[in-house]
């Protein structure tokens, strides 16, 4: 492992950021930068979770976007209906339920992972409008939970970036420890080798959207909690975003290869480009720019390594 | 004069010798065999010569001008092609597409029907008929072989390099080929032959150098020397220790019937039965439905069959189900089906177990699955350096012996073995033999596919030969004989 890190050119990426941004700005070590910060990279974090397992079975998940706008429409309509808790418990089921059409589509109807989830980013970015009619909608005055999942914090970590923490260790356990994790492995280096060996593909692969959508919905509440409402318009690019922690992270895009602690790597590099930017005042413009330039570099000089 | 001549040639990589001292001499219109076990160093030659690999001393001489740079295009453009074990076909275009591919200019429009008829012509010259219309991935692998051979061909050659070509090849098909490769000999073309098979070395070739460890060892005539002395030569061990001794007497006279049997190549459904403790071999020609029937079997292909184990039924059902039921598959295709190549060697051996070293909750008993993967690479004697190295830093014989250890796994009572030694070297055979031998006598149900006659008699109790997907005929122990196999197996009786 130690060997691993040391030869891993995302860990030298991101330990050049960080201290790179703390020399550019005082502000950047700052308590209050630094919650900041967790706050940013959690929702997007969760999400680059899913990507990567999708990715690691060869497939990918264009739908997460849309998936992030329409559960925050569809708890902030649901806060005024029912109970804060049913309303939780029905957004995830949503998130779940999406993921599993795609998987659906993907390993039963061994539709192109690429045209399944971008159909169901249309779809789903659709009804995200439609339920909302356009316009953002705020939540129920009996959130507060919600608030707490995006606003709280314990010892001055961020709730937010606690569960994306805890949630990044359950899949580092999943897939060093348990069967599941071990399928996902093998199914995206050699699918027919792994069914040949008696194991269904067909519902690890299902497994793997499902998980993508239940992370995505779970993100999208700690969007409406931080900001109060839930919008038709966020999330937009999103996918792009969380495929580039994933690479970043050096997966394999072809699959079976990778590793989620660089994912999380990947997720904090893509976030830090945003956070320090912000603190330097470059125009929103500039920052896509850069950071366009910056995934390239990243990848470059993890090629070098390889 | 030699055509091509190799000196002192050494290759290391990063510090671990590949090559030590080799030396070669291959003459215009000669075939000359390279023989050696896995590792003796053949395939880091090839890419040497090839111009893939850069020798770090030695010197190769071409057509008497020393080869200072090399690189594949600078090879290609001497003159020198090289068929590898791994294809390099494009399998989603056409025949005729891959043999043309890369030749003629870039910028020029392609005539379809120039390339498709001189692709036909090509292929026809050949002695074979391939519809040079058809997408490569459709074609079995022996046909994929030859539209290999067919794209070397398509431009000018003077070496012609072929590794281990007989691997995917049948009795029929491999006649051809030998006739096609006696024919370039004759138009004055150097060949230069890699394969496992004594007997095609010893039918085709005019010389061959044995190499070991890296080192030319020695360079004979064909004709001056017999199979055993080339082994003892290769290895060090006489031929006739290859096959294990045969033990077979129908255990407790058990059986497993299989009945109304369909496959993708069979017009009649097929019945088979299956003794146990005995090794069932099924013979025939490549494409003949060999592979087929094993595939039926263990689920791949809808199926009305019924099969009989101790007087119960049992329901063919996907793959999955057939493991559930106690069958097993080592499929023909070790690097595609078999194994999974970037995988550990522990992960593999492993992944048809993971049920039983698991809890209830699905996690895996990280102990108890490196004490059972350690215990069946002990048992198999599988040389590795660790259990998490990737399968695919094995060496063929190896990576076979981990797909066979994946399938001990599960304790099967029925294992399917597709071509068991197609690309493992003498010394691993003998052991692969052994192990399968074990399973039968300890009452495993042992189907057997294998195109090496050899192996097919050597290792079976018992005989089925298929002609156009179906059994046509069956022999046992005491009749085996080549000639009547072959006779079965084109037809001929």
């Amino acid at each position: 492992m130690k060997e691993k890190l040391l030869k891993n050119n995302t860990l030298i990426i991101f330990l050049l950021l960080l201290i790179g941004s703390s020399l550019v700005s005082d502000s950047f070590l700052s308590g209050n930068n630094l919650q900041n910060l967790l706050r940013q990279v959690a929702p997007i974090g969760l999400v680059s979770i899913g990507m990567f397992l999708v990715i690691l079975t060869g497939g990918i998940d264009l739908s997460v976007g849309s998936i992030l706008a329409f559960i925050g429409v569809a708890f902030a309509i649901l806060s005024y209906e029912v109970y804060f808790a049913a309303a939780i418990a029905i957004v995830l089921l949503l998130g779940i339920g999406i993921g599993a059409i795609s998987g659906y589509l993907v390993a039963y109807q061994r539709m192109a992972p690429f045209i399944a989830t971008l159909a169901l980013m249309t779809i789903v970015r659709g009804a995200g409008f439609l339920a909302s009619k356009g316009a953002p909608i705020s939540v129920g005055e009996h959130s507060a939970a919600i608030m707490y999942l995006g606003t709280g914090s314990i010892f001055g970590i961020p709730v937010s970036a606690l569960l994306f923490f805890g949630l990044f260790i359950a899949v580092f356990v999943l897939l060093k420890y348990h069967v599941v994790g071990r399928h996902i492995i093998a199914i995206g280096s050699n699918e027919e080798a792994v069914r040949l060996s008696g194991i269904s593909v067909e519902r690890t692969k299902c497994l793997v959207y499902i998980i993508s959508g239940f992370l995505t919905a779970l993100a999208a509440l700690m969007v409406v909690g931080r900001t109060g409402v839930g919008s038709p318009n966020i999330g937009i690019g999103m996918e792009l975003d969380a495929i580039a922690a994933v690479v970043i992270g050096g997966t394999s895009l072809a699959g079976g290869r990778g590793s989620v602690f660089f994912t999380l790597l990947g997720v904090f590099i893509l976030g830090m480009i945003g956070n320090i930017m912000n603190l330097l005042d470059v125009t929103a413009y500039l920052q896509q720019l850069i950071k366009g330039i910056i995934i390239i570099l990243a990848v470059l000089f993890q090629k070098r390594s390889i | 004069m030699p055509m091509l001549k190799l000196r002192h040639i050494k290759k290391y990589f990063a510090g671990v010798k590949a090559l030590e001292d080799v030396n070669l001499e291959v003459t215009s219109g000669e075939i000359h065999a390279l023989l050696g076990e896995n590792g003796a160093g053949k395939s880091t030659l090839m890419k040497v010569i090839s111009g893939a690999h850069l020798a770090d001393e030695g010197e190769i001489i071409f057509e008497n001008k020393p080869l200072l740079k090399t690189s594949p295009s600078i090879s290609k453009s001497l003159g020198i092609s090289i068929i590898y074990q791994e294809f390099s076909l494009v399998e989603d275009l056409s025949v005729a597409e891959n043999i043309y591919l890369g030749k003629g200019s870039s910028m020029k429009w392609l005539n379809w029907n120039h390339i498709n008829k001189s692709a036909e012509v090509l292929l026809h010259s050949l002695g074979f008929q391939i519809n040079v219309r058809q997408k490569v991935a459709k074609l079995s692998i022996a046909e994929q072989q030859i539209v290999e051979i067919a794209k070397a061909l398509s431009s000018d050659v003077k070496l012609l390099i072929l590794d281990e070509p007989s691997a995917v090849l049948g009795t029929a098909e491999l006649a051809k080929l030998f006739v096609l490769l006696r024919s370039l000999r004759d138009r004055g073309v150097a060949i230069i032959y890699i394969s496992h098979h004594l007997d095609e070395l010893l039918e085709l070739t005019d010389r061959i150098t044995v190499l070991k460890d890296g080192r030319s060892v020695e360079t004979v005539f064909t004709k001056d020397i017999s199979k055993d002395d080339l082994v003892t030569l290769m290895i060090g061990r006489s031929i006739s220790q290859m096959y294990p001794q045969k033990r077979y007497t129908a255990l407790d006279g058990k059986q497993i019937q299989i009945n109304n049997l369909q496959t993708v190549m069979s017009v009649e459904p097929i019945s088979l039965i299956l003794n146990k403790g005995e090794i069932l071999g099924i013979g025939g020609l490549v494409g003949a439905g060999r592979t087929e029937i094993l595939d039926s079997l263990f689920g791949n292909y809808n199926n009305r069959a019924e099969i009989i184990i101790d007087n119960k039924k049992m329901v063919l059902r996907h793959p999955k189900g057939m493991i559930e039921g106690g069958w097993g598959m080592v499929p023909e295709d070790r690097k595609r089906l078999g194994g999974i190549l970037p995988m550990s060697i522990k992960e593999n051996i492993s992944l048809t177990n993971l049920g039983k070293i698991s809890n209830r909750w699905g996690f895996i008993n990280l102990r108890k699955e490196k004490e059972i993967v350690l215990q069946l690479i002990q048992k198999l004697q599988i040389k590795i350096g660790s259990m998490d190295d990737p399968l695919a830093s094995l060496s063929g014989g190896n990576q076979q012996k981990v797909i066979l250890a994946k399938w001990l796994n599960v304790a099967p009572q029925v294992l399917l073995v597709d071509e068991p030694t197609r690309g493992v070297d003498v010394g691993a055979r003998a052991e692969i033999y052994t192990i399968i031998q074990e399973l039968a006598d300890q009452g495993v149900y042992i189907l057997m596919v294998s195109s090496d006659m050899d192996e097919l008699m050597g290792l079976s109790d018992r005989i089925v030969i298929v002609r156009k997907g179906q059994l046509i005929g069956e022999l046992q122990k005491s009749d085996f004989s080549e000639e009547i196999i072959l006779r079965m197996a084109l037809g001929a009786n």
